[in-house]
């Protein structure tokens, strides 16, 4: 931390232009992110790692069934989009509903009206959510903590009783259905090909929040979230960050939304409600807060399970999944994958002595 | 070259649909799959829930028994799900059931979002879908399709039974509370051309809102007997929890006492096994069917509560019924293809445990038969467990349910 403060020594506080490259020092080890100790593992290590996060995407859809496969990589999205703010700006969101949903039902909109290739209606949607995450954002963020929390819980339900109530737009408690998978002609039904087909979209955002994370605003943010007086001090509009890292966040949260309405080909009330905030949270905390590939993890594991647990006839799912969420808060903090990078960082430390 | 092979895989498992040129069976697998999905572990769970599944597993055993060796086969089986009343749930394991578990016929599916999305995923895949947990009357109106059959109740059947007869027999002047969402509404306009209809009168109605978490309803009963001119009926169209909330404040402001009594939309017998007899004693409302209404029902319950120890619900029932009838329209068709079993039930008329003069219209795939007006008694009148109510008077299957809507086209 203090190296990087210091270095930091001489921007002054110039609203315009915070900073992009001066504070960037990529050696400088942050405190707590379990990514950069990724990241700072040796290079075939960090690339096998990307062989084999790519090879199990492939081959996803023929492992299980295409349909789950299909709503995991919208899961991976959600929950990076919300490890964003609760990983890298310390900023707990439990209303990314709101944006997921509202995704959700602009994509399916302007599939159904517009008739748009599905690519197009849910970058539409995405760019809906993050203008809906734009107000929302400036006057969530002047709060931290559990009143952020409140504030954006808040305003996603306020949105979950507009969408009830807008009955002649969104159908109400019936959802709306018939969205199309519009591409040019392809025959996209099967959600087997349909994978294949949204997979390079995920990819993209995933690598869009690789980026910021790694980004010298991105550093910022981690700056923000680990001593936000100390970053104020140094001129740097918190305020500002934050509500771009939550507008982005939005946006992320808005294309997993979209491609998960495209995949359903409905969209129903569930997408806006509090409970989708709260499992998008969930998720987070299972793979590892601030670990980013945490929340991919996290993602692929509760849908699965969710999945095998509908089919498995035990009739209390709510308790396993509670039960397996208390669990890893008490014996494992880091999340997942955030214990897995902290075994190997111990055990490459180790080995260095 | 793996996904090549996932994919042929693939298109060997979903290519199973149609029935199998030669051979002696014609049957896809030279078996019958039913699935069963549904709430098993939420709010549903009680009145339909792992219980249809048995309830299921009962008619696959009359139907071996009925055939014997001729039955087209001996190898019928039950898949179930939990879709836990998410519609996304409901979606993705209506897909799998059909796609992977060999299901042939999927059951139940309470909620309507779940249930409009369910009938989407039979129309594409055509395989056949008896909705019966759902109460939508959408499923018989734009979104019908030829896939599709709607079983035991719909919204116009609660309001139209419970709204005639209560405003021929109860009073004329109704108050009408209804949670403010799709169902409600549509409860709400349903029971006011009911009442309008029978020479009835809505003095007054509120949406109440929903969900309605703080469970207060105070202002609204309390302003209920206040009206003028007064009503005789309370007509409550909220459901589960929140009328369990509304029956107690209307009990603990002795609105009976003050002459208004209470009609209720919905309302299931597990929903009086929980609040008690006494919180509703008197209270009307449409039933699909009841266990203890004759002998073939109460001997069938007998045998329902041998394998699950408790008394059916009219889903459980319901549940029963279209099993049957799907495998009996197989036996007859000599086949599983959707087609052509459709073509069996389409204007069947039908007398069974469930379904009294019941007839499969060809028109909507509605499922219409006899519904009752049922009365909560007292619990000085209760004789035995679960003797919850008694019917005041069958509605026959040509009132009960509305004519076919010029909006189904399958």
């Amino acid at each position: 931390m203090t190296e990087r403060t210091e270095r930091s020594e001489g921007r002054e506080g110039m609203p315009g232009q915070h900073g992009m490259s001066a504070t960037v020092d990529t050696k400088a080890p942050p405190a707590r992110s379990g990514l950069l100790a990724v990241a700072r593992a040796p290079g075939w290590v960090r690339y096998a790692l990307l062989a084999v996060g790519l090879l199990v995407a492939l081959w996803l859809p023929n492992g299980l069934y295409p349909a789950v496969a299909v709503d995991i990589l919208c899961w991976a999205l959600f929950a990076v989009s919300v490890d964003l703010l609760l990983g890298f700006t310390g900023l707990m969101s439990f209303g990314h509903a709101a944006f997921w949903g509202t995704s959700a039902y602009l994509t399916g909109l302007v599939a159904i009206h517009a008739g748009l290739p599905f690519p197009a209606a849910v970058l539409a949607g995405a760019l809906g959510a993050a203008l809906l995450a734009l107000p929302i954002g400036y006057l969530a963020v002047k709060r931290t903590g559990i009143y952020f929390a409140m504030v954006t819980l808040a305003f996603a339900q306020m949105v979950y009783y507009v969408a009830n109530e807008w009955r002649s737009v969104t159908q109400g408690e019936n959802g709306l259905q018939g969205v199309p998978r519009a591409f040019f002609g392809a025959d996209l039904t099967d959600d087997y090909y349909f994978y294949y087909a949204i997979l390079p979209i995920v990819l993209l955002g995933l690598f869009a929040a690789w980026r910021i994370v790694h980004s010298p605003f991105g550093r910022v943010l981690v700056g923000i979230r680990d001593n936000p007086a100390r970053a104020r001090a140094l001129g740097y509009p918190v305020h500002r960050y934050k509500l771009t890292a939550f507008v982005l966040s939005g946006f992320l949260a808005g294309l997993g939304g979209g491609l998960f309405a495209v995949g359903h080909r409905f969209v129903s009330l569930d997408v806006l409600h509090w409970t989708t905030s709260g499992k998008a949270v969930i998720v987070v905390v299972l793979g590892g807060i601030g670990t980013l590939w945490g929340g991919v993890l996290g993602a692929a594991l509760v849908v699965r399970l969710e999945d095998w647990l509908s089919f498995s006839g035990f009739e209390a799912i709510g308790l396993v999944t509670g039960g397996i969420f208390v669990l890893v808060v008490l014996l494992f903090r880091r999340g997942l994958w955030g214990t897995v990078a902290h075994l190997l960082r111990r055990r490459g430390a180790a080995r260095r002595e | 070259m793996a996904a090549a092979s996932a994919a042929a895989l693939l298109v060997a498992g979903c290519g199973g649909g149609g029935p199998q040129s030669g051979g002696d069976s014609k049957l896809t697998g030279d078996k019958i799959v039913l699935g069963v999905l549904n709430d098993q572990s939420g709010a549903y769970s009680e009145l339909s829930g792992r219980n249809s599944v048995k309830a299921v597993e009962m008619a696959i055993a009359d139907f071996k028994a009925e055939h014997g060796d001729d039955a087209v086969t001996k190898d019928i089986t039950v898949e179930t799900a939990d879709h836990q009343n998410k519609p996304d749930v409901a979606n993705s394991k209506a897909q799998e059931m059909y796609d992977r578990k060999g299901v042939d016929a999927i059951l139940d599916v309470p909620t309507s979002s779940a249930a409009l999305k369910v009938a989407d995923v039979a129309k594409e895949k055509k395989k056949l879908y008896f909705n019966i947990g759902a109460a939508t009357t959408d499923l018989t109106g734009k979104s019908c399709n030829r896939y599709t059959f709607h079983y035991a109740y719909d919204t116009y059947m609660l309001a139209h039974g419970t709204g005639t007869v209560t405003t021929e027999q109860v009073g004329k002047n109704w108050y009408i509370l209804y949670p403010n969402y799709a169902f409600g509404q549509d409860m709400e306009k349903s029971f006011s051309t009911a009442i309008a209809a029978a020479g009835g009168t809505v003095v007054g109605k509120d949406g109440a809102p929903f969900p309605n978490t703080s469970g207060d309803y105070s202002s609204f009963l309390l302003k209920a007997p206040t009206l003028n001119p007064k009503p005789q009926v309370l007509g409550t169209m909220q459901a589960g929890a929140e009328l369990v909330n509304v029956v107690k404040q209307y009990n603990e402001f002795k609105l009976r006492e003050k002459g208004v009594g209470l009609a209720v939309g919905l309302m299931f017998i597990t929903d009086i096994h929980s609040l008690t007899p006494d919180a509703l004693a008197g209270t009307t409302y449409t039933d699909a069917w009841y266990w203890n209404f004759d002998q073939q029902n109460r001997e069938w319950a007998d045998r329902f509560q041998k394998e699950t120890g408790t008394r059916p619900s009219f889903a459980h029932a319901a549940n029963y019924s279209a099993a049957m009838q799907y495998l009996e329209a197989v036996q007859a068709a000599g086949t599983d293809d959707a087609d052509a079993v459709v073509k069996q039930l389409e204007g069947k008329e039908v007398n069974d445990l469930f379904l009294r003069n019941g007839k499969i219209r060809a028109e909507d795939h509605r499922v219409v038969h006899d519904a009752y007006l049922a009365q909560v008694k007292p619990q000085a009148e209760v004789k035995e467990p679960w003797d919850y109510v008694k019917v005041l008077k069958t509605i026959p299957a040509a009132e009960a349910f509305r004519a076919p809507s010029a909006d189904c086209k399958l």
